[in-house]
């Protein structure tokens, strides 16, 4: 027994190994040392940093040139593999659950050590289990990994101990068990058609000859779609979303929409890198389920009043989205999705991460209320333009010009297949998915005092139909008026419209609370990033390969 | 090349830096943001002008993954609307000097001038497919700014629903077009425009170019506006500013046109052939609806927004004929109607603001009596507006019907002489809506209420579009020849 099992490359194994390792050191250190708070957090942002540095050895290759390791002798298949996609969305989910946690960073007074502890072991080991779903190139490991990147969220999502968060760990741990059995019945019939224990297209090529093994064999892809669904939040299995979401804490909440979406995606792409030999039959489930999602997803978003549940349909839509490129059978469609799903998440990230700033300021109420986001342009300005730019990226408008690349991305795939039913459904949804966050985004960027506004322009319209020669006069006043907050400053003698904003943060002699510098850095981060890759998408896009 | 990244860098960084400043200080005055977008708007037109005559071309790599490449560069067809653009960019900013915006931070709104600016620059500077649609999406959010924030906000629902649907709209428009950029560009092998118009749909069969071209048609569709894709335009041109309209009608409008010469009618001559009388069709149909809603509109911005759907109907009619003089036709029209409706609705918003409304049932002051400046551009505005020989008007509109009467060989001659008549028909309501507008408001001894001539930044504005609508009118060869050679080697293939 001289030779190894199997070989084994650590350096490769980095990005899954570094936040498993990680988990495992906070527990340690917290038995070893009790009350200590921040340092778990920055053990964990070290093992993040660790395993994102790490993928970078694989970014941006040439299609087809991946990186394989634990293999079994003799030239034989391997269990991991990472081509430029994997890695890039390894990268992706090390760097979400690095935001993440800087989302969470302990307050002195809210929780206690304990629970600090087992919330970052737990957000580690769920991204341990994204990255190594995404790797995964054999059933076990592919199968054990999608469940380490889930069953951490259920109890992350339980642990605030409220009613709804019970209720949405409730729906989460519901979900997660059905499709687990989804998953476990494909890996069964995958196995029974090909006789493999491997997720490769070599092992499909096997059956597409075969009359008899070719309908399990599909059967089993319609099955890994329906389970890789619900973690996706696609419909018809979305109906846990909303209530996660909005049951979570908000960090938690920008964990599910990111680390554990790009967790299942990259398991889908594992099998549909591994189908691409079989044909179109069992895409064009995924082109039905893209193009409802989009649909009920956007159409929900509308008619949402909080914002967590707005970012939670609308992930139901961006779902739609993400999986709307692999209708098409090509190397190109699984980038186009790799590059989608990578846009939405830098983009979503900065939205929660405002959103999470704004619930430290204002108060969770206020910052989870559509409507109290009114003026958010003027109160905060830095804020509200970081959150102006991830909406418009996530409809796809510029300056959001990733979110816009993104969409051209996702739509070729689809036209170079000439679906064009699917590309026009895509099209509309854009309109809808527009309309969703210009709905939002309308809000924040409207004068902080609206409705008092609308009764005294009608008062000044009165007044300047009685003289008309006032003309540019009548104007002027009412640029005075309008713009709010300035007015009561230049004049004194005109009622001021900010004097009578009564629960406004600061004009009420209330101390003015300010974001955790942790938050606002996680804000900064995302930002940067939204910007840096809206003027340049090939820092983005190039990182899933040519 | 630097002129051309200068051209497009200049608005960018004003535009951006003027929104960011207006929230970082408080003390950026109204006329420190239009001194400074004065001069970004000046010096983009000097380089524009610059680049009209020396022709530079970019060429960059911006995103190898997807193979879009930024690719700028001025032709004969292109040229028109540059000077356009840049010339309306400095009017606007000039007019706002003496009617200052209301309703957000006069940064925001200037730095949104700015932007619009850019984008619309960009769209016609742009030879890479991907980028024109990139560019095209560019104006969307500064111009729903504009409109959403600095409209008219005597009625705020109607404000609301009138940028929602501006957006909306133009979305749908754009995205559809996405769509048939991506079929045309995978069918064609090719993201280049020029390559495209000189491939001719070669390798195309008839019926992908069919599909591809009715989506292109349908997005640019929404944007020229063409009947019955037009009812975003008479809120968003009745809720806009002064500014927004103008940039909207002049320029944006243009856009849409200018991609169905770029984007169907060269690379697509077949499937745009078989599509052709039905755009004509519909084209026609635009100019007898905006025609017939103009005289029983009774508010002055959205009757102008309704003769811009006649125009445009004139537009389309040029284009669906096939020749090159219905081309050159389309052209020139787009270019007129650019300079007619910046004047129409320059005037309008002056006018509105000194009524208080652009209500034409209420009984006002002679515009002869009282200000005679005002009264003057807008006869020139009217008269231009009615096809007038002599004026901007009437070559457009002449010379499209001219080809529709004899159009290109493949063409249906019957059908396209029935349209021929009945946009006849559309002139003589352009005359009936034209003289109507003049009989309420120019003439008449009124003097009650009186209110103030045009002066200054107001007047030059007026004075110098006026002046275009002239001097365009008289030697409309300036337009004519700078885009007969490029529109030559589009249609020889098409007429074959």
């Amino acid at each position: 027994m001289s030779q190894a099992l199997v070989t084994v490359n650590a350096t490769m194994l980095l990005p899954v190994l570094a936040p498993a390792v990680g988990a495992a050191v906070v527990l340690v250190v917290d038995v070893a040392a009790q009350h200590l708070r921040r340092t778990h957090y920055l053990l964990a942002l070290a093992s993040l940093a660790i395993g994102a540095v790490a993928t970078f050895a694989g970014l941006g290759r040439a299609a087809g040139d991946a990186r394989q390791t634990l293999c079994l002798p003799d030239g034989g298949q391997c269990m991991y593999a990472a081509d430029a996609v994997t890695s890039a969305l390894h990268l992706a989910a090390l760097l979400a659950a690095l935001v993440t946690l800087l989302l969470s960073w302990p307050d002195d007074k809210r929780q206690s050590s304990g629970s600090t502890a087992v919330i970052v072991s737990l957000v580690l080991s769920a991204t341990a289990g994204a990255t190594a779903a995404a790797g995964a190139r054999d059933l076990g490991s592919w199968l054990v990994a999608l469940e380490l990147a889930t069953l951490p969220t259920v109890a992350l999502v339980a642990l605030r101990g409220a009613r709804s968060a019970i209720s949405g760990a409730v729906a989460l741990l519901t979900t997660s068990l059905v499709s687990f059995g989804l998953l476990a019945l494909a890996a069964a019939l995958w196995f029974t058609a090909t006789g493999s224990g491997f997720l490769t297209s070599a092992a499909a090529q096997l059956v597409v000859d075969d009359p008899a093994r070719r309908p399990i064999l599909v059967l089993a892809v319609v099955l890994v779609v329906a389970g890789i669904g619900f973690k996706l939040s696609l419909v018809p299995f979305h109906a846990w979303t909303p209530e996660a979401y909005d049951g979570a804490p908000l960090p938690i909440a920008a964990f599910l929409t990111s680390v554990s979406k790009i967790a299942a995606l990259a398991a889908l792409l594992v099998v549909i890198r591994a189908i691409a030999p079989l044909g179109a039959a069992p895409l064009t489930a995924i082109a039905i389920v893209a193009a409802v999602s989009m649909t009920l997803g956007n159409i929900m978003a509308l008619r949402q009043d909080g914002v967590v549940r707005l970012l939670a349909w609308s992930t139901v839509a961006q779902a739609g989205w993400v999986v709307l490129p692999l209708a098409a059978v090509s190397a190109a469609a699984v980038r186009a999705s790799g590059t989608y799903l990578l846009a939405y998440v830098v983009a979503t990230i900065l939205a929660f991460a405002v959103v999470a700033a704004l619930v430290q300021t204002r108060g969770a109420a206020r910052a989870r209320d559509l409507s109290e986001y009114r003026g958010l342009l003027h109160d905060h300005p830095v804020l509200a333009s970081a959150l102006a730019l991830a909406l418009l990226s996530l409809a796809g408008l510029p300056p959001g010009v990733l979110g816009l690349v993104a969409k051209v991305a996702a739509l070729r795939p689809v036209v170079a297949s000439e679906l064009w039913w699917l590309a026009v459904v895509a099209a509309v949804n854009a309109v809808l998915g527009v309309a969703v966050y210009v709905r939002w985004l309308r809000v924040v960027i409207a004068s902080p005092d609206a409705g008092q506004q609308q009764a005294r322009q009608g008062a000044l319209v009165n007044a300047g139909h009685a003289s008309p020669d006032a003309g540019p006069d009548g104007a002027r006043q009412s640029a005075l008026v309008n713009s709010g907050g300035l007015a009561s400053e230049a004049g004194p003698d005109r009622d001021p419209p900010v004097g009578a904003r009564p629960n406004k943060v600061g004009s009420e002699g209330t101390r003015a609370v300010r974001a955790h510098p942790a938050t606002l850095v996680a804000v900064g981060l995302a930002a940067v990033t939204l910007v840096l890759t809206s003027l340049s998408p090939e820092l983005l896009v190039g990182l899933l390969g040519r | 090349m630097v002129i051309l990244v200068l051209a497009l860098a200049i608005p960018a960084v004003t535009g951006i830096g003027l929104i960011i400043a207006g929230h970082g200080s408080r003390s950026f005055t109204e006329g420190a943001a239009n001194l400074v977008s004065l001069g970004s708007s000046v010096a983009t037109a000097a380089l524009v002008v610059a680049a009209v005559i020396t022709r530079p071309v970019v060429d960059q790599s911006w995103l190898p993954s997807l193979g879009v490449r930024l690719q700028f560069e001025v032709d004969g067809i292109s040229a028109p609307l540059l000077l356009l653009t840049a010339a309306l960019s400095v009017a606007v900013v000039v007019h706002a000097r003496s009617h200052p915006s209301h309703g957000g931070s006069p940064t925001t709104f200037y730095g949104c001038l700015q932007l619009v600016e850019l984008g619309a620059l960009a769209t016609f500077l742009s030879r890479d497919a991907v980028i024109f649609f990139l560019s095209f999406e560019i104006v969307l959010i500064p111009m729903w700014v504009l409109i959403s924030r600095f409209g008219d906000s005597h009625d705020l629902a109607a404000r609301k629903d009138a940028s929602g649907r501006f957006v909306l709209y133009t979305v749908l428009g754009s995205t559809l077009m996405l769509v048939g950029i991506l079929a045309l560009v995978q069918a064609a092998g090719t993201a280049n425009l020029d390559d495209l118009a000189t491939l001719h749909g070669a390798g195309m069969d008839r019926s992908t170019q069919i599909v591809i071209a009715a989506l292109l048609l349908v997005g640019l569709g929404i944007k020229i506006p063409m009947f019955p894709l037009h009812t975003w335009l008479p809120p968003a041109h009745t809720i806009a500013p002064t500014a927004g309209s103008v940039l909207l009608a002049a320029v944006l409008l243009k856009m849409g046109t200018y991609g169905v010469v770029r984007l169907v009618v060269a690379p697509l001559p077949v499937g745009f052939g078989a599509l052709a009388p039905a755009f004509g069709v519909l084209g026609v149909i635009g100019i007898l609806w905006g025609g017939l809603a103009c005289l029983v509109e009774n508010d002055l911005k959205r009757l102008i927004a309704y003769s811009s759907v006649a125009h445009m109907g004139f537009v389309v009619l040029g284009l669906s004929s096939g020749t090159t003089v219905g081309l050159q036709a389309a052209l020139f029209a787009n270019v007129a109607h650019g300079v007619v409706s910046a004047l129409l609705f320059f005037l309008v918003g002056g006018l509105k603001e000194r009524w208080g409304s652009a209500d034409l049932a209420t009984a006002r002051a002679a515009l002869r009596e009282v200000s005679p400046r005002l009264g003057f551009a807008l006869v020139v505005g009217f008269a231009a507006s009615l096809g007038l020989p002599g004026l901007v008007g009437f070559w457009g509109e002449f010379l499209a019907m001219y080809a529709a009467w004899s159009p290109a060989p493949d063409r249906p001659e019957g059908l396209m002489r029935v349209l021929v008549v009945v946009a006849v028909t559309g002139t003589a309501v352009a005359a009936g809506y034209s003289l109507r507008v003049l009989r309420l408001i120019w003439s008449g001894d009124r003097t009650t209420p009186a209110h103030e001539d045009a002066r200054g930044g107001e007047w030059s504005v007026l004075a110098f579009l006026a002046t275009a609508v002239l001097v365009l009118g008289i030697a409309p060869g300036l337009v004519l020849n700078s885009t007969i050679k490029d529109v030559a080697a589009i249609t020889l293939e098409v007429s074959r």
